[in-house]
Protein backbone atom coordinates (compact mmCIF):
# COMPACT_ATOMS: atom_id res chain seq x y z
CA UNK A 1 0.00 0.00 0.00
CA UNK A 2 1.23 3.36 -0.56
CA UNK A 3 2.84 5.84 1.91
CA UNK A 4 2.20 9.44 1.80
CA UNK A 5 3.35 11.53 3.97
CA UNK A 6 3.66 15.25 3.67
CA UNK A 7 7.55 15.99 2.78
CA UNK A 8 8.47 12.76 2.10
CA UNK A 9 9.26 11.64 -0.74
CA UNK A 10 6.43 8.62 -1.98
CA UNK A 11 6.65 5.52 0.44
CA UNK A 12 5.09 1.84 0.16
CA UNK A 13 4.88 -0.81 2.43
CA UNK A 14 4.66 -4.95 1.97
CA UNK A 15 3.22 -7.36 3.69
CA UNK A 16 5.54 -10.31 3.77
CA UNK A 17 4.12 -13.07 5.32
CA UNK A 18 2.84 -11.13 8.38
CA UNK A 19 6.69 -8.94 8.10
CA UNK A 20 6.04 -5.40 7.12
CA UNK A 21 8.80 -3.99 4.54
CA UNK A 22 9.19 -0.27 3.36
CA UNK A 23 10.58 0.94 0.46
CA UNK A 24 10.80 3.88 -2.21
CA UNK A 25 7.52 3.74 -3.85
CA UNK A 26 9.02 4.85 -7.12
CA UNK A 27 10.23 2.22 -9.45
CA UNK A 28 14.13 3.31 -10.34
CA UNK A 29 13.72 2.59 -14.17
CA UNK A 30 11.16 5.35 -14.94
CA UNK A 31 9.11 6.60 -12.12
CA UNK A 32 5.70 4.42 -11.52
CA UNK A 33 4.14 4.18 -8.42
CA UNK A 34 5.12 0.31 -7.40
CA UNK A 35 1.77 0.38 -5.10
CA UNK A 36 -0.30 0.00 -8.36
CA UNK A 37 2.11 -3.09 -9.69
CA UNK A 38 1.49 -6.85 -8.54
CA UNK A 39 2.62 -7.80 -5.37
CA UNK A 40 3.90 -11.70 -5.08
CA UNK A 41 5.55 -13.45 -2.32
CA UNK A 42 8.59 -10.98 -1.75
CA UNK A 43 8.45 -9.36 -5.22
CA UNK A 44 6.96 -6.22 -6.34
CA UNK A 45 6.13 -6.32 -10.14
CA UNK A 46 6.30 -2.44 -11.39
CA UNK A 47 2.98 -1.78 -13.24
CA UNK A 48 4.65 -0.36 -16.25
CA UNK A 49 7.16 -1.90 -17.70
CA UNK A 50 7.09 -5.64 -15.63
CA UNK A 51 10.46 -4.73 -13.98
CA UNK A 52 10.73 -6.33 -10.37
CA UNK A 53 12.25 -5.88 -7.15
CA UNK A 54 12.37 -7.94 -3.80
CA UNK A 55 10.56 -5.37 -1.17
CA UNK A 56 13.11 -7.14 1.64
CA UNK A 57 16.12 -6.42 0.05
CA UNK A 58 15.91 -3.92 -2.69
CA UNK A 59 16.96 -6.05 -5.06
CA UNK A 60 16.03 -5.18 -8.71
CA UNK A 61 15.24 -8.95 -9.82
CA UNK A 62 13.99 -8.27 -13.38
CA UNK A 63 14.63 -6.44 -16.20
CA UNK A 64 14.36 -3.48 -16.73
CA UNK A 65 15.05 -2.35 -13.38
CA UNK A 66 18.53 -2.74 -12.54
CA UNK A 67 18.85 0.02 -10.30
CA UNK A 68 18.33 -1.45 -6.38
CA UNK A 69 15.01 -0.11 -4.81
CA UNK A 70 15.73 2.58 -1.46
CA UNK A 71 14.88 0.27 1.28
CA UNK A 72 13.82 1.81 4.97
CA UNK A 73 14.24 0.03 8.36
CA UNK A 74 10.93 -0.77 10.10
CA UNK A 75 9.92 -0.80 13.93
CA UNK A 76 6.43 -2.16 14.33
CA UNK A 77 4.95 -0.80 18.11
CA UNK A 78 1.62 -2.31 18.57
CA UNK A 79 -0.67 -1.12 15.49
CA UNK A 80 2.22 1.86 14.52
CA UNK A 81 4.60 1.49 12.15
CA UNK A 82 7.64 3.30 12.21
CA UNK A 83 10.40 4.10 9.99
CA UNK A 84 13.80 6.11 9.72
CA UNK A 85 14.46 8.04 6.47
CA UNK A 86 17.52 10.02 6.28
CA UNK A 87 17.31 13.17 4.57
CA UNK A 88 19.75 13.44 2.02
CA UNK B 1 -51.16 -17.29 -36.62
CA UNK B 2 -50.52 -13.88 -35.49
CA UNK B 3 -49.69 -15.58 -31.43
CA UNK B 4 -47.39 -17.36 -33.31
CA UNK B 5 -45.63 -14.89 -35.26
CA UNK B 6 -45.43 -13.26 -31.93
CA UNK B 7 -43.69 -15.76 -30.25
CA UNK B 8 -41.11 -15.53 -32.95
CA UNK B 9 -40.18 -12.32 -32.88
CA UNK B 10 -40.22 -12.39 -29.11
CA UNK B 11 -37.72 -15.50 -29.70
CA UNK B 12 -35.41 -13.28 -31.85
CA UNK B 13 -35.14 -10.43 -30.06
CA UNK B 14 -34.27 -12.44 -26.98
CA UNK B 15 -31.79 -14.32 -29.05
CA UNK B 16 -30.01 -11.57 -30.36
CA UNK B 17 -30.27 -9.50 -26.84
CA UNK B 18 -28.56 -12.35 -25.72
CA UNK B 19 -25.79 -13.18 -28.42
CA UNK B 20 -25.50 -8.75 -28.41
CA UNK B 21 -24.57 -9.20 -24.41
CA UNK B 22 -22.12 -10.84 -22.40
CA UNK B 23 -21.90 -10.82 -17.84
CA UNK B 24 -18.00 -10.23 -16.88
CA UNK B 25 -17.87 -11.20 -13.21
CA UNK B 26 -15.06 -9.88 -10.88
CA UNK B 27 -13.71 -12.80 -8.65
CA UNK B 28 -13.16 -11.34 -5.45
CA UNK B 29 -16.67 -8.76 -4.77
CA UNK B 30 -19.09 -11.31 -7.11
CA UNK B 31 -19.78 -7.69 -9.24
CA UNK B 32 -20.89 -8.54 -12.33
CA UNK B 33 -21.59 -5.88 -15.57
CA UNK B 34 -22.57 -6.21 -19.04
CA UNK B 35 -20.08 -6.25 -22.13
CA UNK B 36 -21.68 -5.47 -25.54
CA UNK B 37 -20.54 -7.41 -27.95
CA UNK B 38 -17.36 -5.92 -29.57
CA UNK B 39 -16.62 -3.75 -26.79
CA UNK B 40 -13.72 -4.65 -24.75
CA UNK B 41 -13.74 -5.45 -21.01
CA UNK B 42 -12.11 -2.03 -20.13
CA UNK B 43 -14.54 0.47 -21.85
CA UNK B 44 -17.77 -1.84 -20.30
CA UNK B 45 -16.19 -1.82 -16.98
CA UNK B 46 -16.17 1.80 -17.18
CA UNK B 47 -19.26 2.34 -18.38
CA UNK B 48 -20.73 -0.02 -15.84
CA UNK B 49 -19.25 2.49 -13.05
CA UNK B 50 -16.74 0.44 -11.91
CA UNK B 51 -13.36 1.25 -10.85
CA UNK B 52 -11.40 -0.83 -13.21
CA UNK B 53 -7.46 0.51 -13.14
CA UNK B 54 -6.30 2.21 -16.60
CA UNK B 55 -4.78 5.06 -17.79
CA UNK B 56 -4.42 5.23 -21.83
CA UNK B 57 -6.89 2.74 -23.14
CA UNK B 58 -4.40 2.26 -25.96
CA UNK B 59 -2.58 -0.72 -24.85
CA UNK B 60 0.78 1.21 -24.56
CA UNK B 61 0.84 1.40 -20.65
CA UNK B 62 -0.20 -2.17 -18.67
CA UNK B 63 -1.99 -0.21 -16.11
CA UNK B 64 -5.41 -2.64 -16.72
CA UNK B 65 -3.57 -5.54 -16.80
CA UNK B 66 -6.13 -8.24 -15.26
CA UNK B 67 -5.90 -11.97 -15.08
CA UNK B 68 -8.41 -14.38 -17.03
CA UNK B 69 -9.97 -16.52 -13.85
CA UNK B 70 -12.74 -18.69 -16.76
CA UNK B 71 -14.58 -17.48 -20.14
CA UNK B 72 -13.75 -16.95 -23.78
CA UNK B 73 -11.50 -13.71 -24.35
CA UNK B 74 -9.69 -12.52 -27.90
CA UNK B 75 -7.00 -10.18 -27.23
CA UNK B 76 -6.81 -7.64 -30.17
CA UNK B 77 -3.58 -6.91 -29.98
CA UNK B 78 -1.76 -9.84 -28.51
CA UNK B 79 1.56 -7.83 -29.29
CA UNK B 80 0.58 -4.45 -27.48
CA UNK B 81 3.08 -3.03 -25.61
CA UNK B 82 1.75 -2.66 -22.54
CA UNK B 83 1.92 -6.39 -21.47
CA UNK B 84 5.36 -7.70 -20.61
CA UNK B 85 6.82 -11.31 -21.10
CA UNK B 86 6.76 -11.88 -17.48
CA UNK B 87 3.05 -10.51 -17.61
CA UNK B 88 2.25 -12.72 -20.04
CA UNK B 89 3.63 -15.55 -18.89
CA UNK B 90 1.50 -15.22 -15.20
CA UNK B 91 -2.06 -15.21 -18.19
CA UNK B 92 -2.36 -11.93 -17.63
CA UNK B 93 -4.13 -9.69 -19.98
CA UNK B 94 -4.79 -5.39 -21.23
CA UNK B 95 -8.45 -5.06 -20.45
CA UNK B 96 -8.15 -2.26 -22.92
CA UNK B 97 -6.98 -5.16 -25.57
CA UNK B 98 -9.75 -7.69 -25.11
CA UNK B 99 -12.89 -8.71 -26.03
CA UNK B 100 -15.18 -11.32 -24.42
CA UNK B 101 -16.68 -14.11 -26.43
CA UNK B 102 -19.04 -15.04 -23.70
CA UNK B 103 -19.66 -14.53 -20.12
CA UNK B 104 -16.17 -14.62 -18.14
CA UNK B 105 -14.27 -13.97 -14.95
CA UNK B 106 -11.98 -12.10 -14.16
CA UNK B 107 -9.40 -10.81 -10.87
CA UNK B 108 -8.27 -7.45 -11.05
CA UNK B 109 -7.46 -5.05 -8.04
CA UNK B 110 -9.63 -1.94 -8.54
CA UNK B 111 -7.96 1.42 -7.76
CA UNK B 112 -10.68 3.60 -6.78
CA UNK B 113 -9.26 6.92 -8.44
CA UNK B 114 -10.57 4.90 -11.69
CA UNK B 115 -14.18 5.67 -10.67
CA UNK B 116 -15.85 7.54 -13.42
CA UNK B 117 -17.95 10.27 -12.83
CA UNK B 118 -19.27 10.16 -16.10
CA UNK B 119 -19.44 6.95 -17.70
CA UNK B 120 -18.41 6.62 -21.60
CA UNK B 121 -20.93 6.28 -23.97
CA UNK B 122 -20.29 6.12 -27.66
CA UNK B 123 -21.91 8.18 -30.51
CA UNK B 124 -21.16 9.23 -34.13
CA UNK B 125 -19.88 12.26 -34.51
CA UNK B 126 -19.07 14.43 -37.84
CA UNK B 127 -16.45 16.66 -38.72
CA UNK B 128 -17.10 20.21 -38.82
CA UNK B 129 -13.54 21.95 -39.52
CA UNK B 130 -9.86 21.31 -39.47
CA UNK B 131 -8.18 24.27 -38.83
CA UNK B 132 -3.85 24.34 -38.98
CA UNK B 133 -1.93 25.25 -36.18
CA UNK B 134 1.38 24.85 -37.11
CA UNK B 135 3.23 22.39 -40.48
CA UNK B 136 2.09 19.42 -38.40
CA UNK B 137 -0.35 20.59 -35.70
CA UNK B 138 -4.19 21.11 -36.62
CA UNK B 139 -7.79 21.62 -34.58
CA UNK B 140 -10.38 19.58 -35.48
CA UNK B 141 -13.66 19.96 -34.31
CA UNK B 142 -16.23 17.30 -34.33
CA UNK B 143 -20.16 17.64 -33.93
CA UNK B 144 -22.69 14.73 -32.39
CA UNK B 145 -25.92 14.85 -31.44
CA UNK B 146 -26.19 15.03 -27.82
CA UNK B 147 -24.05 17.35 -25.02
CA UNK B 148 -20.21 17.33 -24.71
CA UNK B 149 -19.66 15.80 -21.28
CA UNK B 150 -16.29 15.57 -20.01
CA UNK B 151 -14.49 16.73 -17.21
CA UNK B 152 -11.72 19.53 -18.54
CA UNK B 153 -8.51 16.96 -19.28
CA UNK B 154 -10.10 13.88 -20.27
CA UNK B 155 -10.04 12.29 -23.69
CA UNK B 156 -11.83 10.14 -26.22
CA UNK B 157 -11.50 7.12 -27.98
CA UNK B 158 -11.76 7.79 -31.71
CA UNK B 159 -12.75 5.13 -34.62
CA UNK B 160 -11.04 6.64 -37.63
CA UNK B 161 -12.08 5.15 -41.16
CA UNK B 162 -9.92 2.52 -42.24
CA UNK B 163 -7.46 2.55 -39.09
CA UNK B 164 -7.60 -0.59 -36.75
CA UNK B 165 -8.37 0.06 -33.18
CA UNK B 166 -9.03 3.39 -31.29
CA UNK B 167 -7.07 6.47 -30.80
CA UNK B 168 -7.05 8.41 -27.71
CA UNK B 169 -7.09 12.27 -28.26
CA UNK B 170 -7.72 14.85 -25.37
CA UNK B 171 -10.32 17.34 -25.78
CA UNK B 172 -9.34 21.41 -26.33
CA UNK B 173 -12.65 22.88 -25.69
CA UNK B 174 -14.62 22.89 -22.45
CA UNK B 175 -18.43 20.29 -22.42
CA UNK B 176 -21.08 21.78 -23.84
CA UNK B 177 -24.74 21.24 -24.74
CA UNK B 178 -24.18 21.68 -28.46
CA UNK B 179 -22.24 18.54 -28.80
CA UNK B 180 -18.89 19.83 -29.70
CA UNK B 181 -15.50 17.68 -29.21
CA UNK B 182 -12.54 19.92 -30.28
CA UNK B 183 -9.21 18.12 -30.91
CA UNK B 184 -5.49 19.88 -31.35
CA UNK B 185 -4.10 16.71 -33.24
CA UNK B 186 -0.40 16.66 -34.60
CA UNK B 187 0.63 14.35 -37.31
CA UNK B 188 3.15 12.03 -35.99
CA UNK B 189 5.19 10.51 -39.40
CA UNK B 190 2.90 8.43 -42.06
CA UNK B 191 0.82 6.65 -39.04
CA UNK B 192 -2.70 5.69 -40.43
CA UNK B 193 -4.51 7.49 -37.56
CA UNK B 194 -2.79 10.54 -38.84
CA UNK B 195 -3.12 9.96 -42.27
CA UNK B 196 -6.92 9.20 -41.88
CA UNK B 197 -7.53 12.30 -39.81
CA UNK B 198 -4.77 14.93 -41.74
CA UNK B 199 -5.39 13.49 -45.26
CA UNK B 200 -8.67 11.44 -45.79
CA UNK B 201 -11.04 12.38 -43.43
CA UNK B 202 -13.27 15.51 -45.00
CA UNK B 203 -15.50 17.77 -43.32
CA UNK B 204 -19.10 16.02 -43.18
CA UNK B 205 -17.40 12.59 -42.83
CA UNK B 206 -18.31 10.65 -39.61
CA UNK B 207 -16.12 9.04 -37.07
CA UNK B 208 -16.98 7.09 -34.02
CA UNK B 209 -16.37 8.73 -30.43
CA UNK B 210 -16.29 6.87 -27.14
CA UNK B 211 -16.12 9.29 -24.38
CA UNK B 212 -15.12 10.73 -21.61
CA UNK B 213 -11.92 8.76 -20.38
CA UNK B 214 -8.80 9.88 -18.19
CA UNK B 215 -8.09 10.78 -14.67
CA UNK B 216 -5.80 14.01 -15.58
CA UNK B 217 -8.79 16.09 -14.88
CA UNK B 218 -8.86 19.71 -13.44
CA UNK B 219 -9.23 19.28 -9.77
CA UNK B 220 -11.65 21.97 -8.19
CA UNK B 221 -11.58 22.44 -4.43
CA UNK B 222 -8.47 23.64 -3.07
CA UNK B 223 -6.51 26.82 -2.97
CA UNK B 224 -3.35 25.97 -5.07
CA UNK B 225 -2.52 27.55 -8.03
CA UNK B 226 -2.17 25.44 -11.11
CA UNK B 227 1.37 25.14 -13.22
CA UNK B 228 0.34 23.67 -16.91
CA UNK B 229 3.17 21.68 -18.31
CA UNK B 230 3.22 20.60 -21.87
CA UNK B 231 4.79 20.21 -25.03
CA UNK B 232 3.35 19.56 -29.13
CA UNK B 233 -0.38 18.38 -29.17
CA UNK B 234 -0.11 17.73 -25.25
CA UNK B 235 -1.63 21.94 -25.16
CA UNK B 236 -5.28 20.01 -26.26
CA UNK B 237 -6.27 18.78 -22.14
CA UNK B 238 -4.33 21.77 -20.86
CA UNK B 239 -6.35 24.05 -22.92
CA UNK B 240 -9.38 22.96 -21.60
CA UNK B 241 -8.19 22.70 -17.67
CA UNK B 242 -6.85 26.14 -18.26
CA UNK B 243 -10.13 27.31 -19.69
CA UNK B 244 -12.32 25.91 -17.16
CA UNK B 245 -9.84 26.87 -14.50
CA UNK B 246 -9.65 30.66 -15.78
CA UNK B 247 -13.87 30.96 -15.72
CA UNK B 248 -14.36 28.83 -12.13
CA UNK B 249 -15.51 31.57 -9.62
CA UNK B 250 -13.75 29.92 -6.92
CA UNK B 251 -9.78 29.98 -8.65
CA UNK B 252 -10.83 33.68 -9.05
CA UNK B 253 -7.58 34.40 -7.19
CA UNK B 254 -5.66 31.92 -8.35
CA UNK B 255 -2.58 31.97 -10.66
CA UNK B 256 -2.60 30.01 -13.98
CA UNK B 257 0.98 28.96 -15.57
CA UNK B 258 1.22 27.36 -18.90
CA UNK B 259 4.56 26.04 -19.55
CA UNK B 260 5.43 25.11 -23.42
CA UNK B 261 7.53 24.06 -25.22
CA UNK B 262 8.52 22.79 -29.26
CA UNK B 263 11.66 22.41 -30.94
CA UNK B 264 11.55 25.89 -32.58
CA UNK B 265 9.41 28.82 -32.47
CA UNK B 266 6.91 27.58 -35.40
CA UNK B 267 6.39 24.80 -32.88
CA UNK B 268 4.38 26.94 -30.72
CA UNK B 269 0.81 26.98 -31.46
CA UNK B 270 0.37 28.05 -27.66
CA UNK B 271 0.26 31.92 -27.43
CA UNK B 272 -2.12 31.86 -30.64
CA UNK B 273 -4.49 29.55 -28.70
CA UNK B 274 -4.66 31.52 -25.76
CA UNK B 275 -5.04 35.07 -27.51
CA UNK B 276 -8.60 33.76 -28.70
CA UNK B 277 -10.31 33.34 -25.76
CA UNK B 278 -10.77 36.41 -23.58
CA UNK B 279 -10.64 34.88 -20.52
CA UNK B 280 -7.04 32.45 -21.36
CA UNK B 281 -5.56 35.85 -22.63
CA UNK B 282 -6.30 37.79 -18.87
CA UNK B 283 -5.65 34.57 -16.52
CA UNK B 284 -3.07 32.41 -17.99
CA UNK B 285 0.69 33.27 -17.51
CA UNK B 286 2.60 31.68 -20.03
CA UNK B 287 5.96 30.76 -20.16
CA UNK B 288 7.58 29.12 -23.60
CA UNK B 289 10.68 27.31 -24.55
CA UNK B 290 12.32 25.84 -27.32
CA UNK B 291 14.47 22.57 -27.66
CA UNK B 292 16.75 23.17 -30.69
CA UNK B 293 20.09 24.29 -30.19
CA UNK B 294 20.97 24.49 -33.85
CA UNK B 295 17.95 27.56 -33.94
CA UNK B 296 19.82 30.19 -35.11
CA UNK B 297 16.23 32.61 -35.48
CA UNK B 298 15.20 35.45 -33.28
CA UNK B 299 13.79 33.80 -30.04
CA UNK B 300 13.38 35.81 -27.06
CA UNK B 301 11.92 33.16 -24.61
CA UNK B 302 13.26 30.18 -22.87
CA UNK B 303 15.32 27.73 -24.35
CA UNK B 304 15.95 23.78 -22.91
CA UNK B 305 13.63 21.27 -22.40
CA UNK B 306 9.81 22.78 -20.97
CA UNK B 307 11.01 20.68 -17.84
CA UNK B 308 14.20 21.77 -17.15
CA UNK B 309 12.52 25.18 -17.77
CA UNK B 310 9.99 24.67 -14.95
CA UNK B 311 12.70 23.95 -12.80
CA UNK B 312 14.53 26.54 -13.11
CA UNK B 313 11.37 28.97 -12.57
CA UNK B 314 10.68 26.71 -9.43
CA UNK B 315 14.13 27.40 -8.10
CA UNK B 316 13.16 31.04 -7.73
CA UNK B 317 9.02 30.33 -6.89
CA UNK B 318 9.13 28.78 -3.31
CA UNK B 319 7.75 25.50 -2.08
CA UNK B 320 7.13 23.41 -5.34
CA UNK B 321 4.66 21.37 -2.98
CA UNK B 322 1.83 24.72 -3.64
CA UNK B 323 1.27 23.81 -6.85
CA UNK B 324 -0.87 21.51 -9.02
CA UNK B 325 0.01 20.08 -11.92
CA UNK B 326 -1.33 19.29 -14.70
CA UNK B 327 1.19 17.61 -17.64
CA UNK B 328 0.69 16.49 -21.15
CA UNK B 329 3.24 15.75 -23.61
CA UNK B 330 5.71 12.79 -24.95
CA UNK B 331 6.86 10.07 -22.59
CA UNK B 332 10.03 11.91 -21.90
CA UNK B 333 8.92 14.91 -20.71
CA UNK B 334 6.45 13.29 -18.52
CA UNK B 335 9.12 11.32 -16.95
CA UNK B 336 11.68 14.20 -16.33
CA UNK B 337 8.60 15.79 -14.34
CA UNK B 338 7.80 13.11 -12.61
CA UNK B 339 11.38 12.85 -11.35
CA UNK B 340 11.62 16.38 -10.96
CA UNK B 341 8.20 16.97 -8.86
CA UNK B 342 7.78 13.64 -7.38
CA UNK B 343 11.48 12.40 -5.99
CA UNK B 344 13.66 15.99 -5.75
CA UNK B 345 10.90 18.69 -4.74
CA UNK B 346 8.39 15.85 -3.12
CA UNK B 347 5.44 17.07 -4.48
CA UNK B 348 2.66 14.99 -3.16
CA UNK B 349 1.46 12.58 -5.57
CA UNK B 350 -1.97 13.27 -5.62
CA UNK B 351 -1.35 16.91 -6.84
CA UNK B 352 0.15 15.65 -10.40
CA UNK B 353 -2.00 15.05 -12.95
CA UNK B 354 -1.33 13.38 -16.62
CA UNK B 355 -1.98 10.02 -18.28
CA UNK B 356 0.79 8.13 -19.99
CA UNK B 357 0.13 7.74 -23.44
CA UNK B 358 3.08 5.29 -24.58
Amino acid sequence: MPLDIPGLPPLAAFDVGGEIYVTSNVCTHNVALLSDGFFEGDTIECPLHGGCFNVRTGEATQFPCEVPLQTFPVIVEGDDLYTEIKDR
Amino acid sequence: MGGRARSVDAGRLFYSIHMARHLITLEASGQSFPCDAGDTVLRAALRAGIAFPYECSSGGCGSCQFERVSGDLEELWPQAPGLTPRARERGRQLACQTVPRGDCTLRVRLKPDCQPSLRPTRRRATLVSRTRLTADMAEFSFRAGEPADFLPGQYALLDLPGVAGARAYSMSNLPNDEGLWQFVIKQIGAGRGGMALFEFLQPGDTIGLDAPYGMAHLRLGNDRDIVCVGGGSGISPLLSILAAAARAPELASRRLLLFYGGRTPADLCAPALLARDEALARRVECVTAISDPAYAGAWEGQRGFVHQVLQGWLESAGDASGYDYYFCGPPPMTDALQRLLMLEKRVPTAQLHFDRFV
